[in-house]
């Protein structure tokens, strides 16, 4: 278990630096350092295991359904993985904590860092596909959010949001690739797959899923045509792009087509298509570093070269080519990650980071520059160091490539980049550190404080100690993580600095020739090169999304014109075809129940209700008379439910009713009291026809499913009401118990809506808007807008009303009532406050805001749910138990009280937000002055005659 | 059932049958608004007032225990009727500007609360 904890700390640990940040900063980086030494520390508990063979596993099933389980793995690849990113990781702590300066936001940065660090590990230990994908898409979202760190530079939010899209983007490609992997190897575990490779290869789906996979591989590793979203990822702060952009998250890509390999690797297609494709971006990326002049540039497509080297090696498809790729990856993940810091050190001390202005460092800054220089002789392939083993692996690999019968194209391409590797290492280190010291940096560059070139030493510690003695330093490591590439025998093969004249030697020695004569050059190669056509991949890539974004917006705006007839029209007609569709096309009649026998009270009801039907369509464009007849259909609707003896239904229905005319009178205060004309009388004879063929419809449905006998689920609930919820109100035991969840969600919908009416009604308070109201309203006020006959009358109903609503509540889970409709009739009882008194004097009085009561309501039945969990029950499982009280008689104390407790308050708070801010509408468009007195008129005898009155 | 219940209970029913008809003739008969108002508020609240006490006494006597019910709907009722009648009685004051000359004096310093000029304040 301690293996998912590996995973797990990380995450967790992301809340401790936004709270620790305030003990200050040193404490902030201990306590991040501190996550990632811990989740370290248990890595490693697993390294005896891990290097004598076996593969630890951990795990639980999260949706076992969907196939997808919370299990981890750690084989050599993951285990090398997972070990590499916790120590890069906290040597990029150590860093930050000096690179930041006092007015970034550190602990956010850290919780950042601790979250990208947790979904990396949790990449590359996943044992589930489908796990990896969450966790890959979590680099994602966690790189867009460290490389738009400093969000008030531009180019910082452009760079994440180019990112996010690329990689985000791939990573939809993934999912597809990985479900249909996981389709043709019948299982989501990777352990699995990766036993099946053959099953795989012969699958049809093989080609597809193939694709799928590099198109995710290959925009996450910056490879060629998607390379370009790395390089305008260095907005981010520096430790980031050590940190993701060069050691870990770039990475990700290359681990995934190593992780695959054993399953994926070995045919045509694989070799045909990969390895042309890392080529190529070793190339363009070596080719376009030479001559960037920023250093974050130039280290940016560095690194897109490198991992085109590596994508290249495990394109190859040979376990020669695997062992190299691998052994790439260490010796990379050292010094790239040292140089980018040893840039961020120059731009931090020197002020910048262009290449034209540095030069002769070395002598201002000796620590920084000796480290620097020892990791770019590593990145330029120089002997005695690790880079230069692992490139002449390459080349090796690459003299014996032959591609579609090309046997010079491997080799040749792969010396020419290794050319330009060797020149824009040169230039790194010329450039900045060599040189005659100059007198116009920005600032005066000296050395950082230990802190800051630590890491850097650190990290140049293996470069030096693999290129001197690889197999010792390094063997054990690569031969592990190889062999789990592999999946099969290791191959031949020795780490060893000196393997005779081979051809990789040569094709070095090439380049180091041809490397000082593009030095020598340089100005006339830079020139030739500004006269070649720029291709500016940001350009095209805002053109295109420009493009998306303005297409996606017409035809929205076509869709969705913010007329809600036409939704209707469309939803209703909609119906209408798919119903019509199925009642023709299958054989229907009557059914065979008899109906039930119309009294004169039942058909009293029908009338009115056909009347008032007919008066709103009658009278709609008067909207007051509308609502009106409305509430005459609610009325019968409540009837109705009395007489079939649904007396819960019916008192809701009436309160809802009751509620809704309240707040819609008080809207219709702010309108026009007529509607607007209607349109030409064509379309009124067309949404005629669809309102009346609805109309038929549903009377039909209605008809059919009334003359029948089905069998429906509401036996099971009136029998195990009292037994299962342990209540006789069966309506309410639905609500509160069986169909819980139900409720749970439409609170919170309810919740959600009133914070929707309260920001939409928003703009109605602004200038614009409240005179334009004002312009429309014809104003014929009351001088007493608080009669005293209803202030003192809805003060005396108020506790009564109260303790009418505390008597619905408790009664509710036996007779008639409940926490809705108690907290409709408590919501009406202090609406009715705030009508007669005016907002200003029961708001005053008023003394817990509705928003909080939302969320208490919300928070408490949840906490309910939750409660069930400390009995090892199901969420939202109820208890219940009997207590005599007095007055109420015998109720019950249900655990689910406290959830239709929760029920009530966001009741109450839905209605009194949704009403206070209609009322600051109505307030704004015509202040009135707040009432202190019981009315606005003074009274005779309040009025001391002698003040002044009769004069 | 005792022969008087009964009889008393079928006279509180005629009667506040009597004058629920009374209340509808009224609010369809008379002549004017505010006279009008007189039927749905004053008569119809006494004819549902008598019917709820026939069928308070009624429960009491068949079930044997006080039947609670309809005293508290008297008693919201008759909170809640003259409340509304007021209130409408105060909005057409305000909407019929042509009858507010027919309004006779309040007999106090301050005119109608609903239109209230202050017209003795003597500002």
């Amino acid at each position: 278990m301690t293996l998912l904890l590996v995973v797990l700390i990380p995450f967790m640990g992301a809340l401790l630096p936004p709270l620790v940040i305030r003990s200050g900063r040193n404490t902030c980086a201990v306590a991040t350092g501190g996550v990632t030494l811990l989740a370290l520390a248990l890595l490693m508990s697993h390294a005896p295991a891990v290097f004598s063979g076996e593969v630890p596993k951990a795990g639980v099933d999260w949706v076992p359904a969907m196939g997808l389980s919370l299990s981890v793995f750690a084989d050599g690849l993951g285990f090398f993985f997972a070990a590499m990113i916790l120590v890069i990781g906290l040597l990029v702590i150590v860093y930050a904590r000096f690179y930041l300066s006092r007015e970034d936001p550190m602990g956010r940065f850290f919780a950042y860092l601790l979250l990208f660090q947790g979904s990396m590990v949790g990449v590359v230990l996943s044992d589930n596909v489908i796990l990896l994908l969450v966790f890959w898409e979590m680099t994602s979202l966690t790189s867009f959010l460290l490389i738009g760190f400093w969000t008030k530079r531009a180019d910082a939010r452009q760079g994440a949001r180019m990112a996010l899209v690329i990689t985000g983007g791939g990573g939809l490609a993934l999912i597809a690739g990985l479900l249909l992997l996981a389709q043709a190897a019948g299982s989501y575990q990777l352990t699995e797959i990766l036993s099946r490779g053959e099953m795989v290869r012969a699958s049809p789906l093989y080609l597809p899923a193939l694709l799928l996979v590099l198109a995710g591989a290959f925009t996450k590793s910056a490879q060629f045509p998607f390379h370009f979203w790395l390089p305008h990822a260095m907005a981010a702060p520096t430790p980031v792009s050590a940190y993701l952009h060069s050691a870990t998250m770039v990475k990700a890509g290359v681990f995934l087509l190593a992780r695959l390999w054993p399953v994926l690797a070995g045919t045509e297609a694989w070799f045909l298509i990969i390895a042309p494709a890392g080529l190529v971006t070793m190339l363009i990326g070596a080719a376009i570093a030479l001559f960037r002049n920023d250093l974050k540039g130039l280290l940016a497509y560095s690194t897109v070269s490198h991992l085109g080297l590596m994508t290249m090696l495990l394109g190859l498809g040979t376990p020669m080519a695997a062992v190299a790729a691998v052994f790439h990856v260490i010796n990379h993940a050292t010094f790239k990650a040292a140089l980018f810091m040893s840039a961020g050190i120059v731009d931090h001390e020197a002020g910048t980071r262009d290449i034209r202005r540095l030069g002769g460092l070395m002598v201002l800054m000796p620590v920084t520059g000796t480290l620097a220089l020892l990791a770019a002789a590593s990145m330029a392939g120089v002997p005695l160091f690790n880079g230069f083993l692992s490139k002449e692996m390459m080349l090796e690999e690459a003299a014996h490539t032959s591609y579609l019968g090309l046997d010079l194209l491997f080799p040749v391409l792969a010396t020419v980049a290794a050319v330009f590797s060797v020149a824009y290492s040169a230039r790194f280190a010329i450039g900045t550190f060599l040189g005659p010291v100059r007198g116009d940096y920005p600032h005066h560059p000296h050395d950082p404080p230990l802190g800051m070139w630590l890491p850097v030493a650190v990290l140049v510690v293996p470069v030096i100690a693999i290129g001197l003695f690889p197999g010792p330093v390094a063997g054990p490591l690569v031969a592990l993580t190889a062999a789990a590439v592999i999946g099969g025998p290791l191959p031949d093969y020795h780490l060893a600095l000196w393997h005779g004249i081979t051809p990789a030697l040569v094709m070095s020695l090439v380049a180091f020739a041809g490397a000082a004569a593009l030095i020598l050059a340089f100005r006339r190669a830079d020139a030739l090169r500004a006269r070649l056509p720029r291709i500016d991949a940001k350009a095209m890539f805002e053109a295109s999304t420009g493009m998306f974004v303005v297409g996606c917006r017409r035809s929205l705006v076509a869709l969705h014109d913010g007329a809600l007839a036409r939704y209707m029209g469309v939803t209703v007609a909609t119906l209408i075809a798919v119903g019509g569709y199925g009642f023709w096309s299958a054989t229907h009649g009557a059914g065979t129940r008899p109906p039930l026998p119309v009294t004169a009270t039942a058909l009293t009801a029908f009338l009115a209700l056909v009347l008032a039907s007919g008066g709103v369509l009658a009278f709609h464009g008067e909207r007051l008379t509308a609502l009106i007849l409305t509430g005459v259909v609610g009325v019968v609707v409540a009837l109705a439910f009395l007489q079939f003896s649904a007396p819960d239904l019916a008192l809701t229905q009436i309160s809802v009713d009751v509620v809704t005319t309240i707040l819609m009178l008080l809207a219709l205060n702010l309108l026009p009291k007529a509607t607007p004309r209607e349109q030409s009388l064509a379309v009124r004879w067309r949404d005629g026809t669809v309102a009346g063929l609805a109309g038929l419809g549903v009377a039909g449905l209605a008809y059919a499913v009334m003359t029948r006998n089905g069998t429906s689920i509401s036996e099971y609930y009136l029998t195990q009401s009292k037994p299962g919820g342990g209540g006789t109100n069966v309506v309410n035991v639905i609500l509160v118990d069986f169909r819980g969840y139900d409720t749970f969600a439409e609170i919170i919908v309810l919740g959600i809506a009133a914070l929707a009416i309260y920001a939409l009604l928003d703009p109605a308070l602004k200038g614009a808007a409240v005179r334009r109201i004002k312009a429309m309203l014809p104003r014929t006020e009351s001088r007493d807008a608080h009669p005293l006959l209803l202030v003192v009358a809805t003060r005396v109903l108020l506790p009564l009303s109260l303790v009418v609503g505390a008597y619905i509540f408790l009664r509710g889970h036996n007779e008639p009532g409940g926490g809705f409709i108690a907290g409709l009739v408590v919501a009406i009882a202090l609406i009715m406050q705030y009508i007669a008194s005016g907002y200003g004097w029961a708001a005053e009085r008023m003394k817990v805001d509705a928003q909080s009561m939302i969320g208490a309501g919300v928070a408490i039945a949840g906490l309910t749910g939750i409660a069930a969990f400390a009995f090892g029950r199901p969420f939202l499982t109820s208890t219940f138990g009997y207590l005599h009280s007095p007055v109420v008689g015998t109720f019950e104390l249900a655990s689910a009280m406290a959830f239709d407790l929760g029920v009530f308050l966001t009741v109450v708070g839905v209605m009194l937000l949704s009403l206070a801010q209609l009322s600051r509408v109505a307030h704004r468009v015509d202040p009135s002055p707040e009432s202190r007195e019981p009315m606005d008129v003074q009274l005779e005898r309040t009025v001391p005659r002698t003040a002044g009155g009769e004069s | 059932m005792p022969m008087l219940i009964d009889a008393l209970i079928a006279a509180l029913i005629l009667a506040g049958a009597f004058f629920l008809l009374v209340g509808a003739l009224g609010l369809a008969k008379l002549p004017d608004m505010m006279r009008r108002l007189h039927g749905p508020t004053k008569a119809t609240t006494l004819g549902i007032g008598a019917l709820l006490i026939a069928s308070m006494i009624y429960f009491s006597v068949a079930r044997g225990t006080f039947s609670i019910h309809e005293l508290l709907i008297t008693l919201f009722l008759f909170l809640t009727a003259p409340v509304s009648a007021h209130m409408l009685a105060k909005a057409h004051i305000l909407r019929a500007t042509q009858e507010r000359e027919q309004l006779p004096p309040t007999g106090q310093p301050s005119g109608w609360a609903t239109l209230d000029d202050r017209r003795s304040d003597g500002m």
